[in-house]
């Protein structure tokens, strides 16, 4: 007998559906939101008045799976012991032994985030080369949807297609051909030509320099791919780390980034590393309000913000140019970096983020400002860019920094004394509602990656649904919802995994001319290291690494072209 | 889009080779008679590896407890059995792929089991290095593209990864020069390979490659640098250098000459570019490594004990282990058939293998389970040597009856948990 779940009596907030804490009752059937008929009664009841009904959290940027994440818990097994003794095993037989921390294993990962209320993590640079391995990665992670956004732009076929000047078309067919190949929710761009740039010996590449090889800037490289994902229908518009990251004055090469797009949609991630100016005695300062005024004034850019958290991480990149350079200032002094297949790099450098260092501190600051300086915040989504700003199991930390001027102010007083005098922070009143945490939390990333039945609770949504307990203390609340469900399911209760079902994968899968494959199967055969017809995934396959998950098509929208 | 499914017939699409980590796929592989030809290699890693297997009839292989024929059923049980009656399992071997470490891990967590491969020795030489100080490495492609000086470092990799050369692009039309930096004392090679160089050096590998180091450094050495001096000239004046090396030929403390040779690529790195390609990992250990990399966060050689998650890359070494007997029972996993016999030992054993192991495990507290091998008689994934790329692996037949190393372990994991409920 299929049975209808009713959660009694919570404040219900949805930003999707307009709706703003209101009391109301959510029902559940068969792994969907429903409504019922007149006079029909719910099967099993939970009370859950006191709390605050959300859908999922939904995390589009976080570094979960795929090479460089386990490079990273390769390079860092000493972050995986609890001081003198080894991490304890898990008590809950439902969970078997991961460590967790800012290199979790995928099924810490999968816990984790589940504990705190999120259903979906997407795995935001995935290379065509390695993307089985990164779907396995997601495959085991349980519980979660996931999906990847797959990394084009410093491949040597795309640059050498721009630089020759090839037709449109066939770049446009190409980048169709690799979102389907890899299994991919959409595209990311990492430096744009500049991952390309540094195995030619080149160390810096500003916006509209050319590549010292190909001749082609990143401005170039930008613009056409950001067209290309229009024309394909991808629901998730580029997505962008842009040139430069973590340079001092910066902020030129990112608004010069939002002018490359000429109005073509996009989203410029962790934008927190590239918002900086050159003022004051340091040569470093915030922009935060500059880029705030640009994405105000763009409504064709969402950002997410990359909030840095002072303590140890590991930063986890395909910027291998931005790696190398940065590499000097790894903690513990040791990372790793790597070019590959001809089609992007990576680099792992661990950091401790320190609140005492004037830098730091500052870009503690410059993240929290970009979230309270942005309008609308359906353009602006909560992260820390896992786990290269912080582990994401800081979120309900920084949850309560956005939601309590006092409490926020409190902290920023204890930072290195010339930022806790003078940032602009300082000045900033505004508080985040629930309403808003719950649109940069999971109705705008639903939104902005296509996802229609999911970061809502409208009726015909999938029952991926966090209880929280209304709490004043923001961090305490987000840190523990009473009840977590996955599709209708119980995962997660008062902060303790109950059941471990295999997430979905979410991709898409575009129209585009196959004409191009002769092309393809060219370049692979001259330059390649794999047989070309080994390169596409098949949806069996990728069930398989996947470990059996669904698997949820996003649709494109129409297109004109 | 059903274009971009891959075929389901097994014979359609390319062949990956299993036998060795760099995972060649563009070979023909023909059914003759009584076995399998290659076509468009002479690669006698390839050829020795598909000699085992028989391309028309089914392997007659049958589970055995004690050396006895036994079916399926009676073998994990009995495999449950040793399991269970073991205060302290070591998984050995762990010749498999992804599918068989996922499922050798939730085993692992179920009997706090110590998991080290064959080549468990080399395979930390490089994670060792890469635990203390990091590393710069590329891939195969990034060689044949982009290498214009390729020195292995030790020995020519050829002998052991015959294809090797031609997955740098050397003789492919590529332009690479390749260096080989070997000990005056080793012998010449066999077939003089067209532009290859020998630069011979006295003493042994670790001085060898400090010195490198040194001269590539540019630190005042005197006249002693020789050959090397002029070595780290090329290397300086290289646009892309990669320095090769093969992990199982390293000796002992073989962590210091890869940390040695990443410290090269670091100071190249800074003025030109450089990097290194390590080769190894073959039999599944690289695989089974990143597996239980990313489920735990903690590499090969950790166990869950009643503590915690205890990561000892030197206490659990599978041969220390044995050899201290501070393990009481083990589980052998060689599905790909050119991994060496499971050790002799009197602990009770458990063998997950490919047929041809059967006569290695005989005899009391033995029980042997014929397993299907990745790429032949089965599908799969295994990581390249260099780590980046995971390849799939397509059957040759599907109808060889075997099960797989993942079907297995997932039985007996079951059957623990019967005998635990």
């Amino acid at each position: 007998m299929t049975t209808t779940l009713r959660l009694r009596g919570g404040r219900v907030i949805d930003p999707t559906n307009g709706v703003d804490a209101e009391l109301r009752d959510v029902h559940v059937r068969d792994g969907r939101i429903v409504a019922l008929a007149p006079g029909e009664a719910a099967t099993e009841e939970i009370d859950v008045s006191g709390c605050i009904v959300m859908a999922g959290g939904i995390d589009m940027h976080t570094h979960i799976g795929g090479g460089k994440v386990n490079l990273a818990r390769l390079l860092m097994p000493e972050l995986q012991r609890a001081g003198p003794n080894p991490i304890a095993l898990p008590s809950n037989p439902l969970e078997l032994a991961s460590c967790g921390g800012c290199t979790p294993g995928t099924l810490a990962t999968g816990y984790r985030y589940v504990e705190m209320g999120y259903t979906a993590a997407f795995e935001p640079a995935m290379m065509a080369c390695n993307a089985r391995h990164t779907h396995m990665e997601m495959g085991d992670t349980p519980i979660l949807d996931h999906g990847a956004y797959v990394m084009l732009g410093n491949d040597e076929l795309f640059l050498e297609m721009l630089s020759r000047g090839a037709d449109f078309q066939h770049i446009r067919d190409y980048v169709g051909w690799t979102i389907n190949a890899a299994k991919a929710m959409g595209v990311k761009v990492v430096n744009p030509g500049g991952i390309s740039a540094f195995k030619f010996n080149q160390r810096k590449l500003d916006v509209d320099e050319n590549h010292v090889h190909w001749q082609v800037t990143p401005r170039q490289v930008v613009h056409t791919l950001a067209k290309a994902l229009c024309e394909l229908g991808v629901p998730h518009p580029l997505h962008i780390h842009g040139s430069n990251l973590g340079v001092a004055g910066n902020i030129q090469s990112t608004l010069e980034t939002i002018n490359a797009l000429e109005g073509l949609p996009a989203h410029l991630t962790h934008v927190q590393f590239h918002a900086y100016g050159t003022e004051g005695p340091k040569k470093f300062s915030s922009a935060a309000l500059q880029l705030a005024e640009a994405v105000n004034a763009h409504a064709n850019v969402s950002i997410d913000v990359g909030q840095i958290m002072f303590g140890q991480t590991v930063t986890a990149s395909g910027d291998t140019m931005r790696q190398h350079a940065q590499a000097g200032l790894a903690s513990p002094r040791k990372w790793i970096g790597a070019d590959i297949e001809c089609e992007a790099g990576c680099g792992v450098v661990p950091f401790r983020y320190r609140d005492q260092n004037f830098v730091n501190a500052l870009q503690w600051a410059i993240g929290l400002e970009i979230f309270l300086l942005v309008n609308d915040p359906w353009r602006v989504v909560l992260t820390t860019d896992h786990p290269n700003g912080g582990p994401f199991t800081s979120y309900p930390h920084l949850i309560r920094l956005l939601m309590d001027r006092s409490f926020r102010a409190e902290q920023l007083a204890k930072l290195h004394p010339d930022v806790a005098a003078n940032a602009a922070l300082n000045s900033i009143t505004r508080e985040l509602s629930l309403y808003e945490i719950a649109i940069m939390t999971r109705a705008a990333p639903a939104r902005l990656l296509g996802l229609k039945d999911r970061g809502h609770l409208g009726v015909g949504a999938a029952a991926d649904i966090a209880v929280y307990r209304e709490d004043a203390d923001r961090e305490a609340m987000f840190t523990t919802p009473a009840y977590v469900f996955k599709d209708g399911t119980l995962v997660a209760r008062a902060g303790r995994i109950t059941a471990v079902p295999v997430g979905g994968t979410h991709f898409v899968a575009p129209d585009y001319d196959r004409g191009i494959e002769t092309l393809l199967r060219k370049h692979h055969a001259a330059q390649g290291g794999v047989n070309f017809d080994q390169l596409a995934i098949g949806h069996d396959e990728l069930c398989g690494c996947c470990n059996g998950g669904r698997l949820l098509p996003a649709a494109c929208f129409e297109t004109t072209s | 889009m059903s274009a971009l499914e891959s075929s389901s017939g097994p014979a359609a699409a390319p062949w990956t080779c299993p036998f060795c980590p760099l995972l060649c796929d563009s070979f023909g592989v023909a059914a003759e008679a009584g076995g399998w030809a290659l076509t468009g290699s002479e690669c006698a890693r390839a050829r020795s590896g598909l000699s085992r297997f028989s391309s028309a009839a089914a392997p007659v292989a049958h589970p055995q407890i004690d050396g006895v024929d036994c079916d399926p059923e009676a073998a994990i049980a009995a495999a449950a059995r040793l399991l269970t009656a073991s205060r302290q399992p070591l998984f050995g071997g762990l010749g498999t792929d992804v599918t068989g470490a996922r499922a050798l891990y939730t085993l692992a967590c179920r009997t706090g089991a110590i998991a080290d491969p064959t080549g468990g020795t080399a395979l930390f030489h490089g994670l060792r290095a890469l635990q203390d100080r990091g590393a710069f490495t590329t891939t195969l492609a990034e060689v044949r593209t982009r290498a214009d000086l390729i020195v292995c470092v030790g020995s020519l990799p050829s002998e052991r990864y015959p294809e090797f050369l031609r997955r740098c692009g050397v003789g492919e039309g590529g332009t690479a020069q390749v260096v080989v930096l070997q000990p005056a004392a080793a012998p010449a090679m066999d077939s003089a390979i067209e532009g290859l160089e020998v630069v011979r050096f006295d003493g042994d590998l670790f001085d060898a490659v400090a010195m490198l180091a040194a001269c590539v450094a540019k630190r005042a050495v005197g006249d002693a640098a020789g050959a090397l001096g002029l070595l780290a000239a090329r290397l300086h004046a290289a646009r892309y250098a990669v320095l090769a090396y093969e992990t199982a030929q390293l000796p002992a403390q073989g962590a210091l000459i890869i940390e040695a040779l990443n410290r090269i690529v670091s100071t190249l790195n800074q003025r030109s570019r450089a990097a290194a390609l390590p080769l190894g990992g073959g039999d599944g250990a690289s695989t089974v490594n990143a597996v239980f990399t990313w489920l735990s966060g903690l590499p090969l050689r950790t166990r869950a004990a009643p503590t915690g998650l205890e990561h000892e890359p030197l206490r659990f070494d599978a041969n220390r282990l044995l050899a201290d007997r501070a393990v009481d029972a083990l589980l052998w996993i060689a599905s790909f058939g050119t991994e060496p016999a499971p050790p002799i030992t009197d602990l009770p054993r458990i063998v997950l293998g490919h047929p041809r192991f059967a006569a290695a495990v005989q005899g009391p507290a033995t029980v042997f389970i014929p397993v299907s091998t990745p790429g032949i008689g089965s599908a799969g994934h295994l990581f390249r040597t260099d780590g980046s790329v995971l390849m799939p692996l397509r059957a040759l037949r599907d109808d060889d009856g075997l099960p797989t190393v993942a079907d297995v372990l997932k039985r007996l994991t079951q059957a623990l948990q019967g005998a635990a409920a």
